[in-house]
């Protein structure tokens, strides 16, 4: 709901680095976004696109990796991956002691600079 | 050429809501972050906790997109209280709850509410320096709501169940709330309650009373 806010700390953040880094154009950048995160991809991309000009990421793409939600179990001690956005019990013995390990990320990686 | 930035996007707001857990830890203040959908009974919760908090200095911090409703009625139970607008911001952030502390007599507080915009998305996203955040749901808002809205279980500490009272009007099937709010998080303290009956809510504020002078 406020990708938007997101879209603009985005910009911000990639910004700064990129003249801190004496560079004027941002080509690409590299996200990852937990799928836990509340965040959804196209609502993002299509924020960034809205409000990146007048930027130096005025033409950089914007490149997403879904991050899987994952957990681990208390009481099996397995690591495991799940399709749905939340954990509800250990796909292996059921248990529902369990830590979420990923899927919560909101992460800017690396971009491409010129 | 490839540069590494390796940042949180959201660092912004965390760093600023570490800002305020500091404030708030000097002052001796505990701080709930009180969030819900729209209509579930935030207010009415805290107009009932204020009244039945003997001993308890209790102030609130309200946001909401527009208007001072909860405000005044907070105001009406004799506590501080302080209204942020968000002018369309679906959620409260960290900067926002700096720049109106100055307004409250942080020093003479035991606890601070910060009552969220009604939303059960997006609050649950941004941390603005609360030590625990509780939600309402209210039982009239459907059975479905813990796996369509999983983070704002996973996140809350307790879950106040509002508008026990209306049960026998509904379809609703509580079991099933409770079975799936727990689920998604195992150590999540359940009220089930009714502000209109007052049912339930000794019980959340034997609690609410443990936490805040345990802190």
């Amino acid at each position: 709901m406020h990708e938007l806010s997101i879209a603009q700390n985005i910009i911000e953040i990639i910004s700064e680095q990129c003249i801190k880094s004496g560079f004027s154009r941002i080509e690409s950048v590299n996200l990852r976004i937990g799928r836990a995160s509340g965040v959804m991809s196209d609502a993002l991309l299509f924020a960034f696109d809205a409000i990146k000009a007048e930027s130096v990421a005025a033409d950089a793409l914007l490149c997403i990796e879904e991050v899987p939600v994952s957990g681990r179990c208390r009481d099996c001690n397995s690591d495991f991956a799940v399709e749905e956005e939340y954990i509800l019990a250990c796909p292996r013995c059921g248990g529902n002691s369990f830590r979420m390990i990923a899927g919560r990320e909101l992460d800017i990686i690396d971009m491409e600079v010129s | 050429m490839k540069v590494k930035v390796v940042t949180k996007i959201l660092e912004a707001n965390e760093r600023i809501a570490i800002q305020n857990r500091r404030l708030f830890d000097d002052a001796g203040i505990f701080v709930i972050n009180l969030m819900s959908g729209p209509g579930a009974g935030k207010t009415t919760v805290l107009e009932k906790t204020l009244r039945l908090a003997s001993g308890l200095r209790i102030g609130v911090i309200e946001g909401d997109i527009a208007g001072s409703d909860d405000a005044e009625r907070i105001e009406r139970c004799g506590a501080p209280v302080v209204q942020i607008n968000t002018g369309g911001a679906c959620h409260l952030d960290a900067n926002m709850i700096f720049e109106v502390l100055g307004e409250l007599p942080l020093h003479d507080l035991d606890l601070l509410f910060i009552e969220n915009v009604g939303n059960l998305v997006c609050p649950a996203e941004f941390k603005v320096g609360e030590n625990i955040k509780v939600m309402v749901l209210s039982i009239a808002e459907g059975h479905d709501k813990p796996l369509k809205y999983p983070l704002m279980f996973q996140e809350s500490s307790a879950l106040i169940l509002n508008k026990i009272d209306l049960a026998p009007y509904l379809d609703v099937d509580m079991e099933k709330i409770r079975r799936d709010a727990l689920s998604l998080n195992p150590e999540l303290k359940i009220f089930e309650v009714s502000c209109k009956t007052e049912a339930g809510l000794p019980e959340w504020m034997d609690w609410l009373k443990e936490k805040t002078l345990k802190r």
